[in-house]
């Protein structure tokens, strides 16, 4: 925890000072009539770059280095494939389209990160997959990417 | 006279065959969320959001509200069956409510709390319906400073209580108003942080953010590991679940205690439903005169609490519609859905679309009774959804969160930005960041910098508007007063540690005040 409040303090505080620096260059303080569009940006991140500062300040002199935040080991490798599986399935979107893209998730975290097995992880994909789309695609009539597969 | 016909107006709109539909949807949705562990009232909301986008804003609301007033009561079964609270208003009641469990009493704190609930629920509407209008009435009169002032009252009160640690929850704060930057100014028509990127000309939208914070960073924050739940085995029939006579004596008065105490508590921003229950039990083992009984089983530890969160979700509501400031995360979705659906909650709501208003209020009442029904009679079949493996639930929280970020405007481009603040949201949740300030911050941020830099012209750029003008004034001081009730004890015990550390290193012997 106290790596971690070092690093976000030292990122944070870059982020305030880039955003505030963005603000004063690139966009007017004053307008015509009173603050212009770069006011409140700019004191923003000020605001965010003082915090950040007392963050940091705060991480760099703890003595306790904290419990760790992430988990290790196999806590950390299920979450590792869970985010990166979401982020496939997301991508693949426009390629696989919303019902296929749902059974090979399901299908996907089921079989290969919980171990269940073959039968039942296809039968949830399917299932769900199929329900998905006749609530959304049938009933509510969501325009979901359709796939390579024409569904 | 006048809150009986709008009432009247309001019965006539909820009780539409649809409308009652709709609330029943939202208080089985509710509740189930409620009893699902790592699934709060925020995600559930911002996860339905997307279906009410083909209904009319009324039966929308109907139902988020349902939903939220429903995992108050849905919390309840997983506390006292498996010890762990399904959201974060139930914490107390594992205390004495698995106890009961532990003694065979499962069904009877079932009981008490959904009639406790009910009952919380059916007086916070009828405080929310007399008071509300009067409020509205009242904040008619704000111009921007007053406005301005307001927003920033609540924004630093619910991110000053909401958190653990004040400073992360004010970064968090802060980072939601830088996020509310992007795209056009709506002033000047200036392109703000877009990064030349199409997308982001429209600005982040509020909902693949919530749903990304709240429904995916629970979610993975549950993912790390795999969780089985041992539930206690027991009967609960109606027989079972209603009190006995024994029991309805010991919770009434916890029961009236906990509805005043929640409704009350509920309407300050920030405090919420989760405080109003910790004092609830705090004042009923106080006040109890077997104080020895409580943490082994109490009754009225159940009952009190149980009918304070409830209070306390009709109590949010009051400053949500009335000025138009969420008091919590799941208020502040909901707030986020008033504005997708075109209303400006606020003062207005209430002249202008007292249709809306009403009918949600008469819903509420509608809902209450439909809860209570549903939480004597239906148990068993809530206790079987606990039995559901979160192996599965997590990876159809994950198609659902798809499900909903795609459904705002077809975007896969949403659909990105949801997987990108639930890792974020991840992240905060685990190192004590505040997803709620962040999204409520968001939500405010284009409203509040509207009402700053009119307010900021009308004074000729002098902020001493905000002090002169006496609502704004008072506004402003109680903005000032919560930072420093946030900041204040954390900083005097860290004074109070460096001072305790600097005696101990002085020799013995030293006199006081020699340096150490």
């Amino acid at each position: 925890m106290r790596r971690a409040d070092r690093a976000a303090g030292a990122g944070l505080l870059l982020l305030g000072a880039g955003f505030a620096g963005v603000a004063w260059q690139r966009h007017p303080y004053a307008g015509p009539s009173g603050p212009g569009s770069g006011f409140l940006p700019f004191w923003l991140g000020v605001t965010l770059a003082v915090l950040a500062a007392l963050l940091l300040a705060r991480a760099l002199r703890a003595r306790d280095p904290g419990p760790p935040w992430l988990p290790a080991g196999r806590g950390l490798r299920r979450l590792l494939v869970v985010v990166a599986g979401a982020a496939a399935f997301i991508a693949l979107l426009p390629v696989a389209g919303m019902t296929l893209g749902t059974a090979l998730f399901l299908l996907l975290i089921l079989r290969g990160v919980e171990r269940y097995g073959w039968a039942f992880s296809a039968a949830i994909g399917a299932g769900v997959a199929g329900l998905d789309w006749l609530v959304f695609t049938y009933w509510l009539r969501v325009p979901f990417p359709v796939g390579v597969l024409g569904f | 006279m006048d809150v009986l016909a709008n009432l009247g107006l309001g019965f006539s709109i909820a009780l539409t065959p649809f409308n009652v539909a709709m609330a029943l949807v939202g208080v089985i949705v509710g509740t189930a969320i409620g009893a699902l562990p790592g699934v709060g009232p925020a995600s559930g909301v911002a996860l339905l959001l997307p279906l009410t986008f083909g209904m009319p804003p009324t039966s929308g609301i109907i139902m988020l509200a349902g939903i939220y007033y429903g995992a108050m009561y849905g919390g309840t079964i997983t506390s006292v069956l498996i010890n762990t609270p399904g959201e974060s208003a139930s914490v107390v009641t594992c205390i004495d409510g698995y106890q009961m469990a532990l003694q065979g009493r499962a069904g009877p704190a079932l009981g008490i709390a959904a009639i406790g609930s009910f009952v919380a629920g059916t007086l916070g509407v009828a405080l929310l319906m007399l008071m509300a209008p009067t409020l509205a009435r009242w904040a008619l009169s704000f111009g921007p400073p007053e406005t301005f002032a307001l927003m920033l009252l609540g924004l630093t009160t619910v991110t000053g209580l909401t958190g653990g640690d004040p400073l992360k929850g004010y970064i968090s704060m802060v980072l939601g108003l830088m996020l509310s930057m992007v795209g056009l100014d709506i002033i000047s028509g200036d392109e703000r942080y877009t990064a030349g990127l199409p997308d982001m000309l429209d600005g982040i939208d509020f909902l693949p953010v919530a749903i990304g914070l709240f429904g995916m960073g629970e979610v993975l924050a549950g993912a790390e590991a795999a969780r089985d739940v041992r539930i206690l085995e027991g009967r609960y029939g109606v027989r079972d679940v209603l009190p006995r006579a024994a029991d309805w004596v010991r919770s009434r008065w916890a029961i009236l205690r906990g509805s005043a105490i929640g409704f009350f508590i509920g309407i300050l921003p920030g405090a919420g439903a989760t405080i109003a229950s910790f004092l609830s039990y705090t004042v009923e083992r106080r006040l109890s005169r077997h104080p020895e009984e409580f943490g082994r089983g109490a009754i009225e530890g159940v009952a009190g609490p149980e009918a304070a969160n409830n209070a306390a979700s009709a109590g949010a509501l009051v400053p949500l519609l009335t000025l138009g400031i969420p008091g919590s995360g799941t208020t502040a979705v909901m707030l986020g859905g008033l504005m997708m659906w075109g209303l400006r909650p606020g003062p207005l709501l209430f002249e202008k679309n007292p249709d809306f208003v009403w009918g949600l209020i008469a819903s509420m009442y509608v809902g209450n009774v439909l809860l209570v029904v549903l939480n004597i009679a239906f148990i068993p079949a809530f206790v079987r959804l606990l039995r559901i493996p979160y192996a599965v639930l997590m990876p159809l929280i994950i198609v659902f969160c798809v499900t909903g970020a795609y459904s705002l405007s077809y975007k896969v481009w949403d659909v990105g930005q949801m997987l990108v603040f639930g890792v974020l949201g991840y992240a905060m949740r685990k190192l004590g960041y505040s997803p709620a300030a962040l999204t409520l911050a968001l939500v405010l941020g284009p409203l509040a910098e509207r009402a700053l830099r009119q307010s900021l012209i009308l004074s000729d750029a002098g902020v001493g508007i905000f002090f002169t003008r006496p609502i704004a004034a008072v506004l402003t001081s109680l903005a000032a007063l919560s930072v420093a009730v946030a900041v204040a004890p954390p900083a005097i015990a860290a004074l109070r540690r460096r001072r305790a550390a600097a005696v101990s290193r002085r020799p013995a012997g030293a006199p006081p005040g020699s340096p150490a």
